[in-house]
C-alpha cells in the first residue's frame, strides 16, 4: 500500500488571536482533497484560516508541515520573511468579497498570483480558467465595473492560476444570492478538483457539503471560566 | 520591471487625479524655491562679474617708492593668491613725452606689462621694447591708430644741461577705456628700465637697460580673484608693506552674498521641511487608505520589504515628475524676469540664473526628501498584518 505525501499535516496545534483561542488536534489533507470548515459565526473559522494561510503564528504545534516542510521554524525567523514566498508559490486565497486590487484590470488581477510567485503559464491555464468561469468578456474591465458574483469568479481564477498546493476560501459565496452562490461554488470546487488542488472552504451551506461529499471540520465552541472563548476544530465523525 | 514597480506605477496611474494634486503641491513649493535660488545666484553673479569686469578691483597697490631687490620680488611672487605681478620703476622716471603727426602728449605715464596683465583684457603685450600698447584716451589725443609709430622723448638734466633721448615706438594695440581710463603707455619692462637708467644718467639712449641686478621702486600686483584680494592684502601687510585695495566694495558684495545665502537657506529649509512633513503625512494617510490592498499583496506573497518600497516608488516617481515640471516653470519665469529687467543689465548679465549643478542639486534634494518622507509610510506598512485582508475585504 502506498501513502501519498500530505499537503498539510497538523497535530496538536493551538493559536490565539486577542481573547480568542482555538485548537486543532489533528488535520491531514491530501492533494485534491476538499475540506469544509463549518461552525457558527464568531467561532474562530477565520482564525483557523489565518493559521493555515501562514499569516498567524500558532502558539504551539507538535506537527505543522506544508508539503512536508516544517512551518514553525520559519515563524522563528526574525528579520527575513520566509513565509511570503511559501504563500506566493503554494497557497491561493478566495476572500469573502473577492479582494481584488482596484487599480488592476481583471486580467492583471488574475495574473497577479503568477507575477508575484514568478511563474509562467505554459499550459495556458489562464485561458481555461477565464473560459470556464465566464470571464473572457470582462478581462479588460476594472473590478469596480463587475458584479459581486463576477468578482468572486475573478478571485477564484486568481487563486488557482499558479496551481498552488492548497486554496483557502473564506465563505466565498456569502455575498451572493443562493442561485449564483451555488453556481460559483460548483465551478470553484470542480476546477480545484480537476487541478488536484487541496481546498479548505469555510461555508454554511450544508447541502453543498452533502452534495459534494466533503470532509467536514466542525467547530466546537466552549467558554472558559474567565470568560475567554476557545474553539476546538474536530474532523467529522470525531468528538 | 519588478512586480512591485509595476503595481506601484499602476496604482499611481489609477489614482492619477490624486497624483496630479500631489504633483501640484510639490511644484508649488519647488518652483518658487528654484526661482529664489536663481534670483539670488543671478544677482550675486552679476554683481561679482561687474566687479571683475573692472580688473582694478583685483589690484593691490603698494603706494610710494620702495626698494625691492630680486629676493624681495620673489618673496612677493610666492604669496598665495597672486595672479599677476610685474616690477615698476620710480613713478617720476616712468613718464615720457609723445608726439605723432603734430599732436603731442607730455608726461605720459608708462606702465610695465607682460603676459597675464589683467588690464590688457585679450590684447597681447609688447614683445619688444620698441612696441607699446596705448590707452584709448592717449590714442585719441595723438590721433594714433594701431600700426602707427609715435615718437617718445625722455628728457633729463645732467650738470645743468638739458638732454633728451628719442625712441620710435610702434603701437601694437589700444587698451580700451573700460580697462584704463586715463592717458598711459603699456610698455615692455626693458623700455621702462632703460628710461630709468637714462634719467639717472647711467646710459646715453633708450635702447637697452643696464645689464645686471637692479632694484625696483615698486610692483604692479593683482590678486587671482576677488576672494583672494583681502587675504593677500593681509599677507603683504604682515610682510611690512602698506597696501591699498578696493576690498570694501568687494566685501559689500560678499556680505550681500552671505546674507542672501542665509536667507535662502532659511526659506528653503522651512519650505522643504514643511513639504517633507506634508508629503509624509499624505503617504501615511495613503497607507491607511490602502491598508487592505497592501495587506492583500502581503497575503499573496509579496515580502514585507517589497511592500514597504511601494510608497517609496510612488513618491520617487512624483518627485521626478515634480522636479521636471518645476524646472520647466523655472525656465519660463527666469526668462520672463531676465526680459522684464533687461534694461538695467549688461549684455551678458542675468537677474535670474541657475547653473546645472544648482539644478542637479535641487533635483537630488527633492528626491532625498521624497525618500525620507516615504520611509514614514513604509514604517506604517511594515506594521500591516496580512491577515487584515482575509478578514475585511
Amino acid at each position: 500500500m502506498t501513502t501519498t505525501a500530505a499537503v498539510l499535516d497538523i497535530r496538536d496545534l493551538t493559536a490565539t488571536r486577542g481573547r480568542f483561542g482555538m485548537s486543532l488536534p489533528h488535520l491531514r489533507l491530501d492533494p485534491g482533497q476538499v475540506l469544509a470548515v463549518t461552525g457558527p459565526s464568531g467561532c474562530g473559522k477565520s482564525t483557523l484560516l489565518d493559521v493555515l494561510g501562514l499569516v498567524l503564528r500558532p502558539h504551539r504545534a507538535s506537527t505543522f508541515t506544508l508539503l512536508n516542510r516544517p512551518i514553525l521554524p520559519l515563524w522563528q525567523t526574525q528579520h527575513a520573511d520566509p513565509l511570503a514566498p511559501l504563500r506566493a508559490r503554494h497557497l491561493g486565497y478566495v476572500l469573502q468579497t473577492g479582494g481584488l486590487l482596484p487599480f488592476l484590470s481583471v486580467a492583471d488581477n488574475i495574473r497577479l498570483s503568477l507575477e508575484i510567485s514568478g511563474q509562467a503559464d505554459p499550459d495556458n491555464l489562464f485561458n481555461h480558467l477565464t473560459q470556464t468561469l465566464g470571464l473572457t468578456r470582462l478581462l479588460s474591465l476594472a473590478p469596480a465595473a463587475l458584479s459581486i458574483g463576477e468578482r468572486q469568479r475573478v478571485a477564484i481564477a486568481r487563486a488557482l492560476i499558479h496551481r498552488p498546493a492548497m486554496v483557502l476560501a473564506d465563505e466565498p459565496t456569502a455575498a451572493l444570492d443562493p442561485a449564483a452562490a451555488q453556481t460559483v461554488m460548483e465551478l470553484f470546487l470542480t476546477l480545484a478538483r480537476d487541478l488536484t488542488i487541496t481546498t479548505v472552504v469555510v461555508c454554511h451551506d450544508w447541502d453543498l457539503v452533502a452534495r459534494h461529499g466533503l470532509v467536514r471540520l466542525q467547530a466546537q465552541l466552549e467558554t472558559t471560566k474567565n470568560g475567554t472563548a476557545r474553539t476546538t476544530f474536530v474532523p467529522e465523525g470525531r468528538s | 520591471m519588478t512586480p512591485l514597480l509595476r503595481l506601484a506605477l499602476k496604482d499611481l496611474w489609477f489614482e492619477r487625479h490624486l497624483a496630479v494634486c500631489r504633483l501640484l503641491a510639490m511644484v508649488a513649493v519647488l518652483t518658487p524655491l528654484l526661482v529664489l535660488l536663481g534670483l539670488k545666484a543671478g544677482i550675486i553673479t552679476s554683481l561679482t562679474e561687474r566687479l571683475l569686469r573692472d580688473p582694478l578691483n583685483l589690484e593691490l597697490v603698494i603706494p610710494g617708492n620702495i626698494s625691492l631687490d630680486d629676493a624681495a620680488l620673489a618673496a612677493l611672487r610666492q604669496q598665495s593668491g597672486v595672479g599677476f605681478m610685474i616690477p615698476r620703476s620710480r613713478s617720476l622716471a616712468a613718464t615720457v613725452d609723445l608726439s605723432h603727426n603734430g599732436a603731442a602728449l607730455t608726461g605720459t605715464e608708462m606702465i610695465p606689462t607682460a603676459v597675464g596683465d589683467p588690464l590688457l583684457d585679450n590684447l597681447a603685450p609688447p614683445t619688444t621694447p620698441q612696441q607699446v600698447l596705448i590707452s584709448q584716451t592717449a590714442a585719441q589725443r595723438l590721433k594714433a591708430a594701431v600700426g602707427d609709430t609715435v615718437t617718445a622723448v625722455v628728457s633729463r638734466r645732467i650738470n645743468n644741461t638739458a638732454q633728451a633721448a628719442r625712441q620710435t615706438l610702434t603701437i601694437a594695440g589700444i587698451v580700451p577705456e573700460t580697462r584704463f581710463a586715463r592717458d598711459g603707455l603699456f610698455v615692455h619692462p626693458d623700455l621702462l628700465s632703460a628710461t630709468e637708467d637714462y634719467r639717472d644718467g647711467k646710459t646715453e639712449d633708450l635702447s637697452t637697460p643696464l645689464p645686471g641686478p637692479r632694484r625696483y621702486a615698486g610692483v604692479r600686483l593683482f590678486a587671482k580673484g576677488l576672494d583672494e584680494v583681502a587675504p593677500l592684502a593681509e599677507q603683504l601687510r604682515a610682510m611690512g608693506y602698506e597696501v591699498r585695495t578696493r576690498a570694501a566694495e568687494i566685501a559689500t558684495v560678499q556680505s550681500l552674498d552671505r546674507v542672501l545665502t542665509f536667507l535662502f537657506a532659511v526659506i528653503a529649509g522651512l519650505a522643504g521641511l514643511g513639504y517633507a512633513l506634508s508629503l509624509a503625512a499624505g503617504l501615511w494617510a495613503d497607507v491607511d487608505r490602502k491598508r487592505k490592498e497592501l495587506a492583500l499583496l502581503r497575503l499573496l506573497g509579496l515580502s514585507r520589504a517589497s511592500v514597504i518600497r511601494f510608497p517609496m516608488v510612488q513618491s520617487l516617481v512624483l518627485a521626478l515628475l515634480g522636479s521636471g515640471v518645476s524646472l520647466g516653470l523655472y525656465f519660463a519665469l527666469a526668462a520672463l524676469f531676465n526680459r522684464v529687467l533687461a534694461d538695467g543689465l549688461a549684455r551678458d548679465e542675468f537677474v535670474c540664473r541657475l547653473l546645472p549643478q544648482h539644478m542637479g542639486g535641487a533635483v537630488v534634494l527633492t528626491l532625498a526628501v521624497a525618500v525620507l518622507a516615504s520611509v514614514l509610510g513604509g514604517y506604517h506598512i511594515a506594521r500591516i498584518d496580512p491577515a487584515d485582508s482575509l478578514r475585511d475585504l
